[in-house]
């Protein structure tokens, strides 16, 4: 597995860990989804999630110096374009479809939560198009 | 199975060329030509298609001209 695909399987885990924690505590109703408790949480996740990522990456690089190193080369550029074009899409889809819960009455933090969980679907949309792609061949 | 039938009409003679080169492994040849193992196992397997530029490199490695090393298959 190349060190561009541990990256991809790192941000894959970390993003699904820390929100998951996030919008599964407001699914459930564990924090109210409104007010500084829903912020303290969200910031908490985020520190965790770039904490848990440089940690990980940082033992991917360890044991793997000469990959971390070595900048991408054209399959991966490749990869990496594919990829990113696919999470726009998805992102402008879904930001799109932001109207719907505009028009059901949701308060602005209840949309916040809602374009954050966009980005979040993107962002795992594009780690697991690398991966497809890296298992695929390209 | 040709390179045809696994979906990309271009065959390659990496593997051949790289046992006739004492041997080399995926991992020197990925290095003198500035690309990952992982890239070339997929060139050699005919699931990448490599740009002109990385094509020409890899012959170069070899000292064969690009038709030695890739062929379009009808």
């Amino acid at each position: 597995m190349s060190f561009r695909e541990k990256s991809a399987w790192i941000t894959v885990v970390t993003v699904l860990a820390c929100f998951g924690v996030y919008f599964g505590a407001i699914a459930t109703g564990n924090v109210s989804g409104r007010g500084l408790e829903t912020l303290h949480l969200l910031l908490l996740c985020v520190v965790g999630l770039v904490v848990l990522r440089m940690a990980l990456n940082l033992i991917v690089t360890l044991t793997t110096p000469k990959d971390g190193r070595a900048p991408k080369d054209e399959r991966e550029m490749l990869i990496q374009w594919r990829s990113h074009t696919l999470g726009y899409y998805v992102l402008v889809v879904l930001a799109l479809g932001l109207f719907v819960p505009v028009h059901m009455g949701h308060t602005a933090l209840d949309m916040a939560n809602f374009a954050l969980l966009d980005v979040v679907v993107a962002t795992l949309v594009v780690a697991v198009a690398q991966i497809a792609m890296f298992r695929r061949g390209a | 199975m040709t390179q045809k039938e696994k979906g990309l009409p271009i065959a390659n003679q990496i593997r051949r060329l790289r046992f006739e080169h004492g041997e080399m492994t995926q991992s020197e040849l990925a290095e003198k030509i500035g690309m990952t193992r992982q890239t070339i196992a997929a060139i050699e397997a005919g699931k990448y298609s490599p740009s002109l530029e990385a094509a020409f490199r890899i012959a170069h490695v070899f000292g064969a001209k690009l038709d030695e090393v890739f062929q379009w298959e009808d």
